[in-house]
């Protein structure tokens, strides 16, 4: 155990805990965009940055993903965190003006709409997407491509449609309207930024109800070891 | 006119005067802004420089990949006369936004020069907003590199290669390995990582393990196969399929040339095969690396050839990579090695790795601080030695072997006596008994700038031993090269090169360990990465003009310290191992390679370093 003091609380937390589950474990809320209990932490966001006052020196740091030490002091809403973490919701707001989750977001930190020179183009890059298919589902259709020397085509995310298997978890967790699914007669549309492909849904045996994507139950049957007449019938229908 | 100039610069003088013959005019990088000339615009300095930044931010978090592009758009428009006052305040508060909360280093440090220009030179935008001062574009040469990808001899892309194995993007990342890197398999496991020395987090908490990351994508990823480059059909020969053979046969087929290689071993690999135990690097590792190579270029091996027999088949240019293989005399008095037991180490693992079953004493003493050293002691302890003791005649920071090598010898009991030295083999008959050594201790520094180790007088002790095996070093064996040749070798008896590796007979270049005497793997491979481009332009190409590298700026880019210190600190992920009581029946693999996962995590403690230098000239 570490002993740790956040906005004035002295306590104690595992060693290795983020700054986040340490608030978190003593009710003091820090906002948070990118961040899912059930994925690693990104620290793409930048919107749950607070200051670590010390001992050793002030400095800014993302509460998700870094490891609190014995002593240290962090304040989640200094006037450099709450600053900071304006300005970043302030840009994804530019990049992705119709997501509720940002403008609310927005509205709770007094971020205001700014006239930032962005694209409006709704990928904010959080990688919610990309960690949900890659660690929940575990079929990583979804992968970031960064920028880099040689490699100047502008960050985005990249789709291979082969390994998707149209469960649509990633149009769940996306706080923006980047990616989407919609279902209309026996065919679920997928369509993630640029990237669109059609899903043919499968009909329950007995009800005719259609009731997944084909190819999200046969990566069940994989997955599972069971064969694929266990999966005939619609959760109403089974016995 | 002389208004505007200012150096921000921390630290040394970052450039010299001139840059190809033309003076430079101002700098900007990640330490600062130098302004020489009255006649430039620094507001176009600016622009110019964080326009590059922009197109290199990763994308991995918002406020750097915004920030960065919303300051290049915001200088761009202050360019073109559309700017305002308003707009560079609001740059000033962009810059201090990016610099404290990126999540990495190189959107922060990147922003700092333009924040010096901003806060210290302000009347060179606002004059610029307010439309008095015209904005001429100057002429800019931009280079990238990184305080690991310097410290690489073969100058990897190791910041790329670490944000697509992050990624999980292990096709990509091998392809960036494979770009100047030939043997990604066996140098991620045995590369002695020039570049961890060299990295920036170690001055923070621990260097990335940057080799167990290499090794992720070498072990899961396939290449995509080379499309064979539009044959030159002209003939070239590399004798000695070791790595610098390897490397240099690899990137000469790959521009097209028709390349033989010789080896008088039947396996490629060179010394990787021969000193490399398989419990660091399995045998079919090194066979696959090579069989990427053999794909696109002919292997004679098997049987010893001479220069002048190759010189005969009709080849326009010949690569000597043929190693250091032969021991150095082990400096023991009454050394024999017809008495059983003494051995040279090299000699040893080299039979042990082509599959032979020496016989191996009970109580094992090896000779020496290296690699080879800790390798003939783990290899000893595996073929059943009770015991193995490394007697080495200076002191553990001094030991020349990897650190982590050091630790796994321990831990599988190998015991070490530090600052001693052999000097008489005890014998009955022809059978060993003990060695006698003599304590050492350390003197004035000698020219490796390690201190030199001293006999102490009178300091004789004996240790029992059944098996000696001296592992100090080897030499270049050169045998194959007659007078007749026309190849000059040094004092030395290594072969004697020029900076192009041209020895002394035209047509005919050499480089790895039989021109530096025993080096690292990654060394050999820059050489024959290296020796490929002097023989490509011997044979007639036009040098590669492709973006200019940041080899100019080695130095200064090498330099790890950090403008902004931090105190938070993420111990290294470290790969699975095969538990001690499971390593030492056999010669399975130690070092277990990185879960995607493992991977992901340590890859995030890159500080990602590159460093963007924009010279006006």
């Amino acid at each position: 155990m570490v002993k740790i003091i956040i906005d004035d609380k002295t306590f104690e937390a595992p060693e290795g805990t983020t700054i986040l589950q340490a608030a978190r474990s003593v009710g003091i809320n820090i906002p948070t965009l990118c961040f899912n209990e059930e994925l690693t932490p990104a620290g793409a966001c930048r919107v749950c940055v607070v200051e670590v006052l010390g001992p050793e020196r002030a400095e800014l740091a993302s509460a998700c993903n870094t490891p609190v030490y014995d002593g240290m002091v962090v304040a989640t809403a200094s006037p450099a965190a709450a600053a900071a973490r304006r300005t970043s919701i302030e840009m994804l707001l530019a990049q992705s003006p119709h997501s509720r989750q940002i403008s609310s977001l927005a509205a709770s930190c007094a971020a205001e709409k700014q006239e930032f020179e962005l694209e409006a183009k709704e990928c904010i890059l959080c990688q919610l997407c990309v960690r949900a298919c890659r660690e929940a589902i575990g079929v990583e259709a979804i992968t970031l491509v960064t920028q880099g020397p040689g490699r100047r085509e502008p960050a985005h995310v990249e789709v291979d449609w082969d390994k998707c298997i149209a469960c649509a978890s990633c149009a769940y967790i996306c706080p923006t309207e980047a990616i989407t699914a919609e279902d209309a007669g026996d065919v679920r549309t997928i369509s993630i930024t640029r990237y669109r492909n059609e899903f043919k849904m499968k009909a329950c045996s007995a009800c005719g109800a259609l009731y997944a994507p084909e190819k999200q139950i046969q990566f069940m049957a994989e997955k599972s070891g069971l064969e694929m007449e266990k999966f005939e019938l619609c959760m109403d229908c089974r016995p | 006119m002389k208004s505007n100039l200012y150096n921000s610069w921390r630290g040394k003088a970052a450039v010299s005067g001139e840059l190809e013959g033309k003076p430079v005019k101002a700098v900007i990088g990640w330490k600062g802004i130098d302004i020489r000339s009255g006649e430039l615009s620094v507001a176009d300095v600016c622009r110019a420089y964080m326009q590059e930044v922009s197109e290199l931010a990763c994308g991995e978090c918002s406020v750097g990949y915004n920030g960065t592009r919303l300051l290049a758009g915001l200088l761009d428009k202050l360019c073109q006369g559309q700017g305002n006052a308003l707009e560079i305040l609001h740059m000033k508060a962009l810059v201090a936004n990016v610099k404290y909360n990126s999540k990495c280093d190189f959107c922060a440090l990147s922003v700092q020069p333009v924040l010096d220009a901003l806060e210290n030179l302000e009347t060179e935008f606002t004059k610029v907003a307010a439309g008095q001062k015209p904005v001429k574009p100057g002429n800019y040469d931009i280079r990238t590199g990184a305080p690991c990808t310097m410290a690489c001899p073969a100058r990897q892309d190791v910041p790329g290669y670490i944000e697509l194995i992050r990624n999980h993007r292990y096709e990509q990342a091998l392809d960036i390995i494979k770009k100047n890197n030939c043997l990604p398999g066996i140098t991620g496991r045995t590369c002695v990582a020039f570049c961890e020395q060299n990295c920036v987090r170690g001055e923070v908490d621990e260097p990335i393990s940057i080799r167990a990351l290499k090794r992720l994508p070498a072990d899961c990823a396939t290449a995509e196969p080379k499309k064979p480059a539009a044959g030159t059909g002209r003939k070239v020969a590399v004798i000695g399929a070791g790595p610098a053979g390897l490397a240099c046969a690899s990137s000469l087929s790959g521009k097209g040339y028709n390349v033989t290689v010789f080896d008088e071993q039947p396996s490629a690999g060179g010394m990787t095969f021969a000193g490399i135990p398989p419990y660091r690097l399995p045998r079919e590792i090194i066979e696959a690396d090579a069989a990427a190579i053999k794909a696109s270029a002919g292997f004679k091996a098997g049987r010893r050839v001479s220069l002048a027999e190759v010189a005969k088949q009709g080849f326009e240019a010949v690569f000597i990579a043929t190693g250091a293989h032969q021991s150095r005399p082990p400096g023991i008095d009454n050394w024999n090695e017809a008495y059983a037991g003494l051995m040279q180490g090299v000699k040893f693992l080299s039979r042990v790795n082509r599959g032979e079953k020496p016989e191996v004493g009970k109580s094992v003493i090896v000779v020496g601080g290296g690699n080879t050293a800790i390798d003939c002691a783990r290899t000893a302890i595996r073929l059943g030695a009770d015991e193995a003791t490394i007697v080495y005649r200076r002191s553990r920071s001094e030991m020349p072997a990897r650190y982590d090598e050091v630790a796994a010898a321990e831990a599988e009991g190998v015991k070490i006596i530090f600052l001693a030295l052999p000097s008489r083999i005890v014998n009955e008959g022809n059978r060993v008994t003990g060695v006698e050594c003599i304590r050492m201790e350390l003197g004035e520094p000698d020219e490796s700038g390690r201190r030199r180790p001293v006999p102490v007088k009178g300091s004789e002790f004996m240790i029992g031993a059944d098996m000696v095996l001296p592992a100090i070093g080897e030499v270049p064996d050169i045998s194959f090269i007659n007078q007749a040749d026309g190849i000059e070798l040094t004092s030395w008896g290594s072969i004697k090169v020029d900076d192009s590796l041209a020895t002394s007979r035209k047509g005919v270049f050499a480089g790895g360990d039989c021109t530096s005497g025993p080096a690292s793997i990654v060394e050999a491979i820059a050489a024959g990465n290296r020796a490929a481009g002097s023989i490509d332009r011997f044979l007639g190409a036009q040098p590669d003009s492709s973006e200019p590298g940041a080899e100019i700026y080695r130095e200064l880019v090498m330099d790890k310290t950090r403008c902004e210190p931090t105190s938070i600190r993420r111990r290294r992920v470290h790969p699975d191992e095969v538990p001690v009581e499971g390593r030492l029946a056999g010669m399975d693999e130690v070092e277990k390679v990185y879960t995607p996962a493992q991977a992901t995590l340590e890859a995030e403690r890159c500080l990602r370093c590159y460093r963007v230098v924009l010279t006006a000239l």
